[in-house]
């Protein structure tokens, strides 16, 4: 079974994405920041990882780099929320969501999505993946 | 009338007139008393000698011896027209000429001197000795002749006199008029070029020195003070356009930093609901699965879904005027089949009673663009267009051409260039825009129109556009009159071999 594991600082996002994945017939897990999502990584694997952009702690990109060093073979999606993803007094330019989406496939994820997307587009996408 | 009193002319004749009639009535008395006296003495001396020859004569003739010859030598005196009176005394007896009447010389004895008693007679004795006894000669001149001649000599000096105070006169009034005429021709000169007539020179013809230095001087100081004024007024003029190009940049600016922190703000909005719109359409969609096919819920829920999916599209639309979309941007190197496609689609939209003029350049470009967001771009300043057409009738006109942009023109837009540019021009003749209204037209949900009608986003996402494509938008608009919206596009700089590949 494919096993998906989610990582994002709201609730509500992790919990129905998890809804989703599960009634797609996927094993999933959950994570509300970066570290945390490595280290369930390391515990029980992952063929694919959905994390986030803008996080507390470790975010998205960060994660994607580190999931990347570490396990090669685990498909990456990064999801941004679009326009200025950070406080207002961050630099525009710093933050701009396109810059910031390159940056983290350029880190290594395989995918980057924009929120809000629906269901059928998120699982399809998946599913190119993780049957490639 | 004052002021001709005052003039050089009057005053010189004046003032020759009053040296003249201090000085001319003293000269004339002067030379006339003098005439006067030499013309006496000379009747005088005149009569005196002949009385003494006279007497000499009456002496040494031997004629005192009888009182016959002394009577007929008075008479020869009579009437050799020297005496109107000869009479000889001699012994106490008068003997008197046979030629005068008996009433002569009554003045006689008291009138001895020139032209006394009104007579005409000047009497003159001369003693002489006759043997033992003293006679008298006693002559009367006529000062007749003597007087008429003083006359006529007083008549033609006055005459000479008067000739040479009108003269003088004359030539006081030609001299001044020939200091005044200059004077005045300089006055009316300096009177046009006080009233504009700046480039007027200043010239005389004037033999008199002071006039022509007076005249040269003005015209140098003319001159200077010419090029002094065009100086000043063309450094005025550039000052001018200076400060009114620097407000335009000013306000320019001030214009873009605000709609870039709307735009940050607005993108920072989008972040945070879509976040939440996310979740909406992921659960609405798994409880819609899980409700069984006829479900009266299923309709509401359906409702939801779509509301949620039309807030994506609002949310989209926002992020498109706060930053860059994820589109990947294509090098065009003709962009006007694309603006025919756009046209194409607004003149569909558009009712028939809106003229619509069309002029695009080609080829037009080459650009780096995304071209389903330069029809967006299109359309939506068409809509805007025809909704300021508010009477439903006027015209909408689209132009697009190669424009070249200047230093000058560059200076006015920090975002411009110095170079190649596309511009797209949309214009309409309808209500226009005031300044307020201008400054806001970029911003978010800015309408002017009812609540309702039209999301305010229309020009919003015309500015993300634009700003995604590094260009420039120029607003001109008038209340009454219309708008003109000037979009600017770099040509990308790329050799021709790669486009051509």
């Amino acid at each position: 079974m494919t096993r998906v594991i989610i990582i994002d600082d709201e609730e509500d996002i992790r919990t129905v994405l998890k809804e989703i994945f599960v009634r797609e017939g996927f094993d999933v897990a959950v994570a509300s920041d970066g570290t945390e999502g490595l280290n369930l990584i390391r515990e029980t694997g992952a063929d694919l990882v959905i994390t986030d952009i803008i996080m507390p702690g470790s975010d998205g990109v960060e994660t994607a780099y580190d999931i990347r060093m570490e396990f090669p073979k685990t498909k990456i999606i990064v999801m941004s929320g679009g326009g200025n993803t950070g406080p207002l007094e961050y630099e525009p330019s710093a933050i701009a969501t396109n810059a910031y989406l390159a940056s983290a496939e350029a880190v290594g994820a395989d995918l980057t999505i924009t929120k809000p997307f629906n269901r059928q587009e998120l699982i399809k996408a998946v599913r190119e993946l993780t049957e490639q | 009338m004052a002021r001709a009193l005052k003039s050089i002319s009057a005053r010189m004749v004046l003032a020759v007139l009053l040296i003249h009639a201090v000085l001319l009535p003293l000269l004339s008395y002067g030379v006339l008393t003098l005439v006067h006296n030499v013309q006496e003495e000379l009747f005088i001396d005149h009569v005196r000698i002949y009385s003494r020859v006279f007497a000499d004569q009456l002496q040494s003739g031997g004629q005192l011896a009888n009182e016959e010859r002394i009577i007929e030598a008075l008479d020869s005196s009579i009437l050799g027209g020297r005496c109107v009176h000869a009479a000889f005394e001699l012994d106490g007896q008068l003997l008197l000429s046979s030629m005068m009447d008996e009433e002569d010389g009554e003045n006689f004895e008291e009138d001895f001197g020139f032209g006394e008693h009104d007579d005409n007679v000047y009497y003159l004795s001369t003693p002489l000795v006759v043997g033992n006894t003293m006679a008298v000669l006693e002559l009367g001149f006529d000062e007749e002749p003597t007087v008429s001649d003083m006359e006529s000599t007083r008549t033609t000096i006055l005459t000479i006199v008067l000739i040479y105070l009108l003269v003088t006169v004359f030539l006081v009034m030609v001299l001044s008029a020939l200091v005044s005429s200059p004077l005045q021709r300089l006055r009316r000169d300096s009177h046009k070029i006080a009233s504009g007539d700046y480039t007027l020179r200043m010239s005389v013809d004037s033999e008199i020195v002071e006039i022509k230095e007076l005249t040269d001087d003005l015209e140098h100081m003319r001159s200077t003070l010419v090029g002094i004024n065009a100086r000043l007024e063309g450094e005025i003029a550039s000052r001018e356009a200076a400060e009114k190009e620097r407000r335009k940049a000013e306000t320019h600016l001030r214009h873009m930093h605000r709609l870039q922190s709307i735009g940050t703000m607005a993108g920072g909005v989008a972040h945070e609901f879509n976040n939440v719109l996310l979740p909406i359409l992921l659960y609405t969609d798994l409880a819609l699965e899980d409700l069984p096919e006829d479900s009266p819920i299923r309709p509401n829920l359906e409702r939801v879904l779509r509301l949620a999916n039309r807030a994506k599209g609002l949310s989209e639309q926002i992020l498109t005027f706060g930053r860059p979309s994820g589109e990947a941007m294509t090098v065009h190197a003709d962009i006007a089949p694309i603006l025919d496609e756009a046209m194409s689609m607004v003149r569909a939209l558009t009712p028939a009673s809106i003229e619509i003029r069309i002029g695009i350049q080609r080829p037009l470009g080459p650009i780096e663009c995304d071209p389903n967001e330069i029809q967006q771009l299109v359309v939506n300043l068409c809509s805007n267009a025809y909704k300021a057409l508010s009477k439903g009738d006027g015209s909408i006109r689209v132009g697009a051409e190669n424009f070249e942009v200047t230093p000058e023109f560059a200076a006015r837009y920090p975002r411009l260039e110095t170079g190649g540019y596309v511009r797209l021009t949309v214009a309409d003749d309808g209500e226009g825009m005031d300044s307020v209204t201008i400054e806001r037209m970029f911003d978010p949900f800015f309408s002017t129109r009812e609540v309702g009608k039209g999301t305010g986003l229309g020009l919003s996402v015309v500015h993300g556009i634009v700003t995604k494509h590094e260009g420039e938008i120029v607003v001109a608009s008038e209340v009454g009159v219309g708008t003109a919206i000037d979009i600017y596009f770099p040509h990308v700089k790329l050799d021709r071999e790669r486009l051509s590949k």
